[in-house]
């Protein structure tokens, strides 16, 4: 009996320590974050197109001559003077350098990389081409064709911000944005009257418009999409467009002087 | 024979009780081990967690890590790295084998062995020697002398290993082993400086390759990640303390904030959402403030010793009188040490804490040691000009004992020495005057650069329309949301006797009458040249600008159009001057009756009754945009349309004398002339409490009032819970108590503050503590840092960064101001002043900060920058002020003081002619955009002068600036890449001139030479050439 009591007594008093040493069982596992979606090719075969035109309305507006006079080696290079590109509307009724793009509805995914680069030049001491998308982290080569100096000075407000000089007939300069914005202007510090302005999209999705006005966004999975249109002078405006498989839609935009 | 079963022993066993007894107490003793060991160490269970966690972290890790550092590995550029090393290495390895077999086989080993011998005998010699030096008697002496001779003509048989592994037997003499072992040892030192030669490219390889892995691994490396792992292996569960011994700190934090200081980022998210095991959130911080030095409670509060609980470590209990702070109060720590600073850096939230208090009135009522700067010193320098004079006094009193005492004395050479003695007291005390007339002029200096929070309010008959007073007295903050005025406790008879007074002691003036303006021009000026840096415009959603001064979206229901011209077009300008010894304000009739004329300004600031230093300027912090008056007159014209539809009730109330002397009762009252100038009240003193140790005064001694059970129910009863509910609501203490006469109610108006604002203000006097730790560890920089702290006084007072980027990633007005985002107004901003130390000479600062339009003539414009629409004001900046803003620049810049300027190597006529070449060059850019003082190119111009260099830059600085402009102000103007590197120097990264042909030296040398050898001659053959040049 004696021995009875004095073993549950250590038995007891073993177990109590026991018990002290034990821990608590580790927390869930934090998850494996989510893989990142692959690079898979469009889906040619059932892909939409959406077109359309940018049309204006109203007083057509006259552009302003552009005064080279504080650089003759600009001067020089225009026989007639050169016009401000700032709104050029086109002989039928079509507003030119609008920015049109898929703002929103695109599915999560990454798509193809563009391989080429894209050009921006300094002719003349104007940007050539005045507006241009290219895709993120896309290059864009940038070449001086002037015998004058140039800098290049984008003012993004989500990308990085620089100011290179270049020389004339100077080294092509291979730059990238990493980041999606709509627009980036760019200008010439020295030559202020020198303004282009660079779309940058995270998609294959975007087109500038011609001396036609229209554009074509080729290739667009079957959704739901809003189409951005953006215009430096006139400002933005959205539509939205539903289209199934293979479908094309027409989706026209206008904007009022 | 007793009956054994009667035997208590025998018959009634004890076991039982033994046994529970026994039980007992072991359980006893077991719960008082597991308290001890367990239970009252939480910590053990803390650790071993960690231990866990971390390591799953870096197991996790390390696979991401290699797999990055295999890809960079795997790139051509590290690739060729890498061959480049091995290659360099393997050409070389041949003859490092052949050095290496030399010296390890060969020369080490006869080192070695004839070293041995060698010492064998100098120890004889040295012995001997001893005993010449000892010994007495010269035969003794040359005896020895002979057996020093004989051990050096001895033969000594040395075994010399060869490379081979065999010895060779060598005999030599004593001479010879010495010149042997020197001949050798140098061949040793020459080999191995010839192995580190030709190992040099490889090593220099190896490093750049090494470089090329670590510049392009933002994550630990595996090696850090494998030390870690190894680490947390031998993880041993222990107290972890700092001990700082001098200060008898010991902070055991860190044994359970075991993340605090690893090597790698720890987020909560990577410790599996336990928040103990974070890293420290700013490394640089704890790079400045090192835990070995500092500790932790220091800084964040909480008792560092306690282990037992979470709640005892924090402090977080009701016996420990400094509990952790707080998340949104943590930078009150800072504050203990840095109090003599109003901007810290890292500590945003205390900086503004402290500029509400500075900004916003506090000080007007609350002494805060520091705080009344100008006050303070100004007593300062009256004590230091008094005890100056007294020692004055005393010298030339004893001089003249002296000379007495000399004329009397019999002795020539005491005389002498007497005569001397009340010479030089005199020179001495005639350096007293030269340092009595500097504080004196420091003290004329300081009543200028006193300011008061708000407006002056003897000017309101000349300023203000009547109907609108009363209005505002009675709720400011209901007119005007958000303005700095707090809203008192008033009832309408209250706000009618004090706007009556305020009016009736107003002074009255003669104001020129001023034509209308053109509001629209007057709209373009007001948002262009700089106003919305301090004041906003607009209401709700829609205001814009800047919080240091007031909202004016309806100043025009208030204001007096010819007064607010005289305002906007000079704010300084003062009706009548202040007497501050007659303590009144001076009339024109004192000016005439000391046949003075009636002017007065910053020229003209002395008294004509006793000659002593005036007030002559208003006490705003507002300072001159120097606009002409047409502009004065179209701003004032725009901010006259700025009303809302309103109509004001009638107010005649406010000339009825029977209400001034109630009136003048409630100002003192309620502590008006705290913020306002006010006739009669010049010098009025404070009515709140001191609180420059507001942070740690008992807890008793905090006026909880009624709600001290309240407080502690609801977890309040701190002094943060007490500070935060008074901020919000100044009368909460008065809830529930008796006070019949409304006078006794608490004066403290509100303040109308945000949560934010709250949170700031109470980081702030939650720092304000008595220091428990020694005043060495406060923050009292003896070095050129004190030119700094002083400096950012200054630049709060006057709001330079309302304008100006002063410190890395500080924001001003203009970058959010939405005019301002376009691209082309981008180039208006106001320029970046970081580096501005580096850049500009402290003379011409100096001077430029006195008057930044550089001119005498010409005031309506910009020194430098005359193409920015926004002005450089004039801020009427005392001697005092200008020096230590200059200094403040210098310091924050490192630079030495005094200036003195580099010297430039002299340009040759040939170089000045290059230089001028290039400059005007169609292939570079600088003068398309900077001005060169002609007025036709000038008007074009983007950039400064630089023709004006010389005098305004530093030469170091302006090469710097020329190679990447945007390194130093990223968004500038000036395109980086101007320049290209070719070998060790910078060449012209365009076209250059055909005269460069040939040159060797570097081309942003010679344009910074040009620029700052430039002659005014120069500066014509320049413009010619330009024009030639343009004219191509």
């Amino acid at each position: 009996m004696k021995k009875f009591w004095i073993s549950l007594g250590v038995a007891a008093a073993l177990m109590l320590n026991g018990c002290g040493g034990g821990e608590k069982k580790e927390e869930k596992k934090a998850e494996a974050p989510a893989a990142a979606p692959a690079a898979a090719p469009v889906d040619d075969a059932n892909a939409a197109t959406v077109t359309g035109k940018v049309a204006f309305s109203g007083a057509k507006p006259t552009a302003k001559t552009i005064s080279m006079e504080a650089t003759p080696a600009c001067a020089r290079a225009h026989s007639t003077p050169q016009k401000s590109e700032e709104a050029v509307v086109n002989d039928n009724g079509t507003l030119r350098y609008t920015f049109v793009w898929v703002k929103a509805g695109l599915p999560d995914r990454q798509w193809p990389a563009a391989s080429n680069t894209v050009a921006l030049d300094q002719s003349g001491c104007m940007y050539r081409p005045h507006m241009l998308g290219v895709r993120a982290g896309q290059d864009i080569e940038v070449t001086n064709s002037d015998p004058t100096n140039h800098n290049i000075h984008p003012l993004p407000k989500v990308n990085r911000e620089w100011n290179e000089s270049q020389p004339p007939k100077g080294d092509k300069k291979i730059k990238q944005f990493a980041r999606e914005e709509v627009m980036i202007p760019v200008k010439c510090n020295v030559h202020p009257w020198m303004k282009s302005y660079i779309g940058v999209v995270n998609h294959p999705f975007f087109a500038v418009t011609g001396e036609d006005g229209a554009f074509t966004l080729k290739g667009l999975p079957p959704g739901e999409y809003t189409i951005e249109a953006w215009h430096e002078k006139y400002g933005a405006m959205e539509q939205k467009v539903k289209v199934e498989a293979k479908e094309s839609k027409a989706v026209d935009f206008e904007f009022k002087g | 024979m007793t009956d054994p079963e009667k035997d208590p022993v025998v018959h009634s066993s004890l076991s039982r009780h033994l046994v529970i007894w026994s039980t007992l107490l072991v359980l006893s003793l077991v719960w008082a081990l597991a308290d001890e060991i367990y239970f009252m160490r939480p910590w053990k269970r803390y650790q071993a967690r960690f231990v866990r966690l971390y390591s799953a972290f870096l197991k996790k890790e390390k696979p991401a890590g290699a797999e990055v550092e295999q890809k960079i590995k795997a790139t051509s550029e590290y690739q060729r790295l890498d061959r480049e090393m091995k290659a360099a290495e393997s050409a070389v390895m041949a003859k490092v084998k052949a050095i290496d077999d030399e010296v390890n086989l060969t020369l080490v080993p006869r080192i070695l062995a004839l070293n041995e011998k060698f010492q064998e005998s100098r120890a004889e010699i040295v012995a001997l020697t001893y005993k010449i030096e000892t010994a007495s008697g010269e035969a003794a002496k040359n005896s020895i002398r002979a057996d020093i001779e004989k051990i050096k003509q001895r033969a000594v048989t040395v075994n010399l290993p060869k490379a081979d592994g065999t010895e060779e037997k060598v005999e030599y003499q004593y001479a010879r082993m010495e010149a042997g072992l020197d001949a050798w040892k140098t061949q040793k030192a020459k080999r191995l400086q010839e192995r580190v030669d030709l190992l040099k490219p490889a090593t220099e390889l190896r490093a750049k390759r090494d470089q090329y892995l670590s510049d392009r691994m933002a994550e630990a490396s595996t090696d850090v990640l494998n030390g870690l792992e190894n680490k947390v292996r031998s993880f041993d569960i222990r107290i972890r303390q700092i001990h700082v011994r001098d200060v008898d700190l010991v902070d055991r934090c860190e044994s359970c904030h075991l993340g605090a200081r690893e090597p790698v980022v720890l987020t909560r998210a990577s410790m599996g959402g336990e928040g103990m095991f974070t890293s420290h959130p700013n490394r640089e911080l704890l790079k400045i403030h090192d835990p070995e030095k500092f500790g932790c409670s220091p800084c964040h509060g909480g008792n560092g010793i306690a282990t037992s609980s979470e709640e005892k470590g924090h402090g977080r209990h009701k016996y420990w009188l400094w509990p952790m702070h707080y998340r949104e109060n943590f930078e009150a720590g800072c504050q203990q040490c840095h109090y003599r600073e109003v901007v810290t850096e890292m500590a945003d939230r205390l900086n503004e804490g402290r500029e509400i208090f500075r900004n916003r009135g506090c000080r007007g009522c609350h002494r805060y040691e520091g705080y009344d700067r100008e006050k303070d010193e100004l007593d300062g320098v009256y004590q230091q000009i008094r005890q100056h004079e007294s020692q004055k006094a005393e010298w030339e009193r004893e001089s003249g004992f002296s000379i007495a005492k000399a004329d009397k004395t019999k002795d020539n050479s005491e005389a002498q020495r007497l005569y001397a003695l009340a010479e030089n007291l005199k020179v001495r005390s005639s350096g007293l005057d030269a340092r009595i007339e500097q504080l004196d002029m420091r003290s004329k200096n300081l009543l200028r650069e006193i300011k008061k929070v708000g407006p002056n309010l003897k000017e309101v008959r000349m300023k203000l329309r009547k109907e609108w007073l009363p209005v505002w007295i009675e709720n400011p903050n209901h007119w005007r949301a958000g303005t700095k005025m707090p809203t008192f406790r008033l009832d309408k008879d209250e706000v009618r006797a004090i706007a009556a007074f305020v009016w009736q002691s107003g002074v009255t003036g003669k104001l020129a009458p001023q034509a209308k303006g053109d509001p629209e021009k007057g709209k373009e000026s007001f948002e262009t040249r700089g106003c919305m840096a301090c004041h906003s415009m607009g209401e709700g959603g829609q205001k814009q600008g800047g919080t240091f001064a007031a909202n004016l979206s309806r100043v025009g229901e208030k204001v007096n159009y010819d007064y607010l011209v005289r305002w906007v077009h000079n704010p300084r300008e003062r009706t009548l001057p202040y007497d501050p010894i007659e303590k009144r304000d001076l009339s024109e009739e004192d000016y005439k009756k000391a046949g003075v004329p009636f002017v007065f300004d910053v020229e003209h600031s002395q008294s004509p009754i006793g000659g002593h230093e005036l007030v002559v300027e208003n006490m705003t912090p507002m300072p001159s945009l120097r606009l002409t008056t047409e502009e004065a007159r179209n701003i004032a014209s725009y901010l006259m349309t700025r009303t809302r539809d309103e109509s004001y009730a009638s107010a005649d109330f406010l000339e009825d004398p029977k209400l001034k002397p109630r009136g003048l009762f409630l100002v003192k009252n309620y502590g008006c002339a705290a913020c306002h100038e006010i006739a009669g009240l010049e010098e009025e003193q404070r009515i709140g409490t001191e609180l420059t140790r507001e942070g740690s005064k008992p807890i008793e001694r905090l006026d909880f009032a009624l709600l001290g059970h309240k407080a502690e129910k609801e977890g309040w009863y701190t002094h943060k819970g007490f500070f935060e509910h008074k901020l919000k609501d100044p009368a909460v203490y008065d809830e529930g108590k008796e006070k019949p006469n409304k006078l006794e109610r608490l004066k403290m108006p509100n303040f109308n503050l945000g949560k934010e604002e709250i949170d700031a203000v109470a980081t702030f006097l939650l720092g304000s503590v008595e220091p428990n730790i020694p005043a060495r560890y406060h923050y009292a920089p003896s070095d050129q840092r004190q030119d700094i702290v002083e400096g950012w006084w200054i630049v709060r007072k006057y709001n330079c960064m309302g304008c100006h980027r002063v410190r890395v990633g500080q924001n001003t007005l203009f970058e959010v101001l939405p005019r301002y985002q376009d691209p082309d107004w981008k180039e208006q901003r106001p320029p970046s002043l970081v580096g501005e130390g580096a850049r500009v000479d402290p003379v011409w600062l100096m001077r430029f900060l006195n008057n930044p339009s550089l001119s005498e003539k010409d005031q309506d414009r910009n020194g430098v920058r005359q193409y920015l629409k926004v002005r450089m004001p004039t801020f009427h900046f005392s001697d005092g002020e200008l020096r230590k803003l200059v200094r403040f620049f210098e310091a924050l810049s490192s630079q030495a003081q005094p200036y003195i300027a580099q010297k430039l190597d002299p340009l040759s006529e040939q170089e000045r002619s290059m230089a001028r070449a290039l400059f005007s060059s169609e292939g570079a850019p600088c003068l398309k955009c900077h001005a060169t003082g002609d007025p036709n190119r000038d008007k074009r111009a983007t950039a400064p002068n630089f023709l004006f260099a010389k005098e305004r830059l530093k030469p170091g600085w302006t090469k710097r600036w020329m190679l990447d402009p945007a390194r130093m102000a990223p968004g500038t103007a000036m395109p980086s890449g101007l320049f290209a590197k070719q070998g060790d120097r910078w060449v012209f990264a365009g076209p250059t001139p055909a005269s460069f042909e040939g040159y060797k030296k570097d081309h942003a040398d010679l344009l910074v030479r040009y620029m700052f050898q430039f002659t005014p001659e120069e500066l014509n053959r320049l413009r010619a050439s330009a024009g030639a040049g343009a004219g191509r």
